[in-house]
């Protein structure tokens, strides 16, 4: 599902250049559950964002789904994420104008998935599948964490996509909430997603299928 | 059912009131200040044109020196190239205002008031012989109500009670209030006719062709006097197509066009400002929505529907505000040049123009910051401080990081203020450019007053006589010995001529006078034994020392040369010659005199209206006619009183420029506030009270208002000399002297500042209330 090979990533700081990544040659299969472990400031945010298209590679070939990242022009990128990579942050970054049911279906609406009342429909299935259907009509700021972050969860999964990324997931919530989510993650990856998940949590992690730890910059 | 992305839009449109309303009222104040400048500046210039050239203007004026004869019209009428032809007396009078208090009254003569062919007027009922009809303008000045009894003085000693019937409107007229002198029209059988000697014969033509070529006109009018069997002894011709006021006119029309492009462009760099710091703080949302896998060109589109939306509700707000704003200052503009406005709607033409640009605006300076959000790569903006530079990375913020000698608070609010730079420049320009505005408006005011303040030490003086004919020196200054307000008199000589076409007035002064010291543009002033040498005022232009001046005087041609160049504060041209240079060309007896210049033992214009009641008295107990008798302070007055509506345009602009830079500080120093939300609760949670966060956002108004008035005061310098320039060229042929009024540097400090107060009032308190909990959770 995932093919990386050799790839690096350079940033140029006032401080002068700062590689990320080194070299990185990796290969996930469909519907493994991935966990990126490591400390602060080792890649794993970079890492997770190459395979999501939100930063390119400065070298190195990378592939998903059999499609090469690197090849897509900035609007094709987009339209691609949409449909093929589905993102849950730390901070969850739903948009607090908009309710949590709407919240879901602004990706249907961007990537032109389904109409009219069938995005409604939509949503509340996924909403009823990560356990908020009752909270569909209220703002973000009504919430708990752990529901904002099961909302965006349902709002990954939107338009079905093959390849979940997830950073931090649970860095703000509580133990109780986090194994519930990984737990979520679990099913998820069961029903034939590819999920990588960046965590520090290093219980939660037990849960996945396979762990790869980054070490400044390097697969170790 | 509307797609989530534009629920977005409308949720984050009602969802931040404040910001929203910061854009609107951004919008809505450009809308505003042009439509109504649009609104006027169109109404106005349909109107007056209409408005004066309805009254069917007459193209030449031909002054005979006897009656003009129904059976003179019916021949003129016939004459090649005469539209049509109307005799039109005019009987120069006065009118009793008060005890002992007399006003000049024109009135014109008129053949049939049911069938007037040139130079109409309105509102006209039949009348008696009786009585009169008195222009509108007049009417308020002359202390009379319809109705009422007044006494008319002719120039022939007559005193005749009449009648004011009622009143008519002359568009063709200046307002009478402004002139300060009335105007009124009686019938052809008026008893004011008994004596054909006060009136000035006037046949007024029309010409067929051209009516706006005054070469032509004149051309007809030539054939006219050839044609007719009676002297013509002046030919006028009023500047075709053209109300006396026009000048005016053009200098208002012409600031507000000025004032009304500098709103448009500060409001648009304003809308600018506002709309660009709106999308920095979308910069995450858009990332967001990125990753959600929005494209560039949908993320584009919805930020631009949110710019069209405000715009539209700013339109909303704006337009109508000002179409009823300019229709208003149209009303008062029409009213200064004794207009009526007919038809108070706009052209559809400037609405739609109005819309259109009310709209394309905004989009079209949204375009820039849209794209820049749209094409953000979703790295860089979830990276800390996307959209900004860290403060010290540049020069500038470390050499004010270096200034630690300040109180701190006082250095965080300078290093804010001068963080955000591109915001700082935009905002201190736009309140700079209204202050500039506000300073020249008020320099010119200044420098007005200072002109008329200089023709007081010009011409010193205190009351000027003009008699009915000549009259022996010894008589005149006879009866003036009775006067006791009467300190020192001297008698001009004075004489009318002909430049080409030009009338001018010869002015004699007493070669050893004290009364008169107008300063000199170029050459010198006259000297004993300057046989053939004149002085002229500025209104001859294109005349300098050294070149001949070659006049007509009763139809002898005369060549005298010019010796020095004049300012005087009159708007008509002036040749001065030694007394006998004028004697012998005009062949007047040296002991007579048409007038007299007086200087009173008091020299405030209370003072100076007074003495002019006595001294009026004295000469009419001696028997000697006046045929009109003027205060100067009354008469400096009265030009003052032209100058009123450019005075007021100047100030209302300024306004309205000052209006849009106060917005613009508010919009700044909110959004910086925005901006600073986790800085503030982390000063809270290091112990600021609400009182010193609130004071740093005034002080950091107030910085931005202390730089803006620096750069206003040096703006204004080149905005003065052009005022200067553009208004004394209209009224005196001549631009006004360069003045900087202390008062208005001072006074726009005082309001820049207060501005500033009065602007940081609102986001000082958000800061000041915010919870550091909220603060410190801000995204």
């Amino acid at each position: 599902m995932i093919t990386m090979q050799r790839v690096s990533k350079t940033y140029e700081t006032p401080a002068g250049s700062f590689n990320a990544l080194r070299n990185i040659d990796l290969e996930i299969g469909t519907g493994e559950f991935v966990a990126i472990v490591g400390k602060s400031g080792s890649g794993k945010s970079t890492l997770l964002n190459m395979i999501g298209g939100i930063d390119r590679p400065s070298s190195g070939l990378l592939s998903i789904g059999g499609t090469n990242i690197q090849s897509l022009k900035h609007n094709e990128l987009a339209s691609w994420r949409g449909r093929s990579i589905g993102f849950v942050f730390q901070f969850f970054q739903l948009l607090p104008a908009l309710t949590v049911a709407e919240n879901v279906m602004l990706p249907m609406d961007f990537a032109g998935v389904l109409v009219g009342k069938a995005r409604r429909k939509r949503a509340e299935e996924l909403l009823d599948r990560v356990g908020v259907a009752d909270q569909a009509d209220k703002l973000p700021s009504a919430l708990s964490g752990g529901q904002q972050q099961r909302v965006a969860i349902a709002r990954a999964l939107a338009n079905d996509p093959p390849v979940i990324l997830a950073d931090e997931p649970t860095g703000n919530l509580d133990s109780e909430t986090s194994a519930e989510i990984f737990r979520l993650f679990a099913e998820l990856a069961a029903d034939g997603k590819t999920l990588l998940v960046v965590t520090h949590d290093a219980e939660a992690a037990m849960s996945v299928s396979r762990t790869i730890t980054i070490v400044d910059g390097c697969v170790a | 059912m509307i797609a989530p992305r534009w629920r977005k839009v409308f949720r984050d449109i009602a969802g931040t009131p404040l910001r929203t309303a910061l854009a609107v009222a951004a919008m809505a104040a450009g809308a505003f200040g042009v439509s109504m400048i649009l609104t006027s500046y169109s109404i106005l210039t349909r109107e007056l044109k209409t408005t004066y050239s309805d009254t069917r203007p007459a193209s030449a004026i031909l002054i005979l020196d006897g009656p003009v004869t129904d059976a003179i019209v019916d021949f003129a009428r016939r004459v090649e190239g005469v539209a049509d032809a109307e005799a039109r007396p005019v009987i120069g009078g006065r009118i009793r205002i008060g005890a002992g208090q007399w006003l000049p009254l024109t009135l014109f003569v008129v053949r049939d008031f049911r069938s007037m062919r040139m130079d109409r007027i309105t509102g006209a009922t039949a009348i008696a012989d009786d009585e009169i009809l008195i222009e509108q303008s007049s009417l308020g000045i002359t202390h009379a109500t319809i109705g009422e009894r007044v006494i008319v003085r002719t120039s022939d000693r007559g005193e005749h009670p009449m009648r004011i019937a009622g009143t008519v409107h002359a568009a063709g007229l200046a307002p009478g209030w402004m002139e300060h002198s009335a105007t009124g029209f009686v019938t052809w059988n008026s008893i004011l006719r008994a004596n054909a000697g006060v009136e000035s014969q006037q046949l007024r033509i029309l010409v067929n062709g051209d009516r706006l070529d005054e070469r032509h006109i004149r051309d007809v009018a030539k054939i006219v006097e050839r044609a007719i069997d009676r002297k013509v002894t002046r030919i006028d011709v009023p500047t075709p197509g053209r109300h006396p006021h026009a000048a005016q006119m053009d200098t208002f029309l012409f600031l507000l066009g000025a004032f009304g492009a500098l709103t448009f462009a500060l409001s648009a760099v304003l809308v600018a400002n506002m709309i660009h710091a709106l999308l920095v703080e979308q910069l995450r949302q858009a990332a967001i929505m990125k990753t959600l896998g929005a494209s560039t060109r949908q993320i584009a589109s919805l930020y631009l529907g949110q710019v069209s939306i405000l715009a539209v509700i700013a339109l909303a707000i704006g337009l109508p505000l000002g179409i009823s704003a300019g229709r208003a200052y149209a009303r008062f503009c029409a009213s200064m040049l004794n207009a009526t406005l007919t038809n108070e709607m706009p052209p559809l033409w400037v609405i739609v123009a109005e819309v259109i640009a009310g709209i394309a605006v905004p989009l079209l300076v949204a375009l820039a910051p849209v794209w820049r959000v749209s094409r953000i790569s979703i790295h860089e903006a979830f990276s800390n401080g996307a959209g900004s530079h860290a403060f010290g990375t540049r020069p500038f913020d470390r050499w004010l990081a270096r200034m630690q000698w300040l109180p701190r608070p006082l250095m965080l609010s300078l290093r804010t203020a001068f963080h955000r730079r591109g915001r700082l420049i935009l905002t201190v320009a736009t309140l700079a450019v209204g202050g500039a505005a506000f300073i020249a408006a008020l320099n010119v005011s200044a420098a007005w007053t200072r002109t008329l303040e200089a023709d007081a030490r010009a011409r010193r003086f205190d009351v000027q006589a003009a008699f009915g004919r000549s009259y022996p020196v010894a008589r005149v200054s006879q009866a003036l010995a009775t006067v006791p307000e009467v300190e020192q008199a001297e008698y001009w000589i004075e004489a009318g001529a002909d430049l080409g076409d030009t009338r001018v007035s010869l002015v004699g002064p007493d070669v050893n006078s004290k009364l008169l010291a107008l300063p000199l543009i170029e050459g010198r002033w006259l000297k004993p034994g300057d046989d053939a040498a004149v002085v002229v005022n500025q209104s001859l232009a294109g005349l300098h020392v050294g070149n001949d001046l070659v006049l007509r005087i009763n139809g002898r041609i005369v060549r005298w040369r010019v010796v020095g160049v004049v300012k005087e504060l009159a708007p008509h041209a002036n040749v001065y010659a030694l007394p006998e240079t004028i004697l012998r060309a005009t062949r007047q007896p040296r002991d007579m005199t048409r007038g007299v210049r007086i200087v009173t033992r008091r020299h405030d214009v209370a003072s100076q209206v007074a003495a002019s009641k006595t001294i009026e008295h004295a000469l009419d107990r001696a028997g000697i006619l006046v045929g009109g008798i003027r205060a100067l302070d009354d008469a400096r007055q009265a030009f003052a009183d032209h100058l009123v509506i450019i005075k007021s345009a100047l100030i209302f602009a300024a306004l309205l420029v000052v209006l849009v830079g106060g917005l613009g500080l508010t919009t700044t120093l909110t959004l910086n506030v925005i901006e600073r939300t986790r800085e503030i609760g982390i000063l809270s949670a290091i112990g600021a009270t609400p009182r010193t966060i609130a004071r740093g956002v005034v002080v950091e108004g107030v910085v931005m208002a202390i730089l803006s008035w620096c750069v206003a005061v040096i703006l204004a310098i080149p905005i003065t000399f052009a005022l200067d320039a553009a208004t004394g060229q209209m009224f005196i042929q001549s631009a006004l002297d360069f003045f900087m009024s202390p008062a208005a540097i001072a006074g726009w400090l005082l309001l820049a500042v207060v501005l500033a107060v009065l602007s940081s009032f609102h986001p000082a308190r958000r800061a000041a209330r915010m919870a550091i909990r909220e603060a410190l959770a801000y995204e």
